[in-house]
């Protein structure tokens, strides 16, 4: 199984289309962060204008902001659990568990120093909003090079 | 473990791929088996000791 191979299965395929939707409602709610650090709102300044500002926000729709942020995360741990339980090939299934693995090691990774840097400078960088983002790269990086390791 | 799974494949002028869909893995999971990479699972050894018609012992040694 590769990202872009025509010889998926139809569970690799509904699985892979579920994950690429929950990467596109990632990439949406990294806008439910309206701060300096946002990505999305450096490389393009009018979305800004879409979205409240830090300090007319009320707590309530910052609270819902967060909550929403989490969606993508269940999703794709729901997506990962029900291709996993469901792939009868346990070649694969090894592969996928431990490109997920690699992929929450390097999500912890980047957390873990990008808490330092947020602690020593005190002011928040774009990775502590990009977590699901980095989750998806690393796994996606992470897959090919395990698959390749078995060529 | 050690398996002779290449071998007996090639007694019956199989190719990976027609291992593969008679076992209902892909197949680079064959190949991974075939290469010693990836120890399959007891399911999966006694689907290839019924497939092969051998005892799993014969197949798999250490």
């Amino acid at each position: 199984m590769s990202l872009c191979n025509r010889n998926l299965t139809p569970l690799q395929r509904r699985s892979m289309n579920r994950m690429v939707s929950v990467l596109m409602l990632t990439l949406v709610t990294n806008l439910s962060t309206p701060n300096p650090a946002n990505p999305l709102l450096d490389l393009f300044p009018g979305l800004s204008r879409l979205i409240a500002h830090n300090g007319h926000t009320p707590a309530l729709l910052v609270g819902l902001l967060s909550a929403i942020s989490l969606l993508p995360v269940l999703l794709a741990v729901w997506v990962a659990g029900s291709y996993l339980r469901a792939e009868p090939d346990e070649f694969i299934r090894a592969l996928v568990v431990r490109a997920l693995l690699w992929g929450f090691a390097v999500t912890m990774a980047g957390d873990a120093i990008a808490g330092v840097f947020m602690n020593f400078y005190l002011r928040p960088l774009p990775l502590s909003i990009m977590n699901a983002d980095l989750f998806f790269a690393s796994t996606g990086i992470a897959f090919g090079l395990v698959q390749r390791s078995y060529r | 473990v050690k398996n002779c799974v290449r071998m007996l494949r090639a007694e019956r002028n199989w190719t990976q791929a027609d291992l593969a869909e008679k076992l209902g893995v892909s197949r680079q999971t064959v190949n991974a088996i075939e290469t010693g990479r990836f120890d399959p699972s007891l399911p999966l050894a006694f689907k290839l000791s019924k497939l092969f018609a051998l005892p799993v012992e014969t197949i798999f040694t250490e």
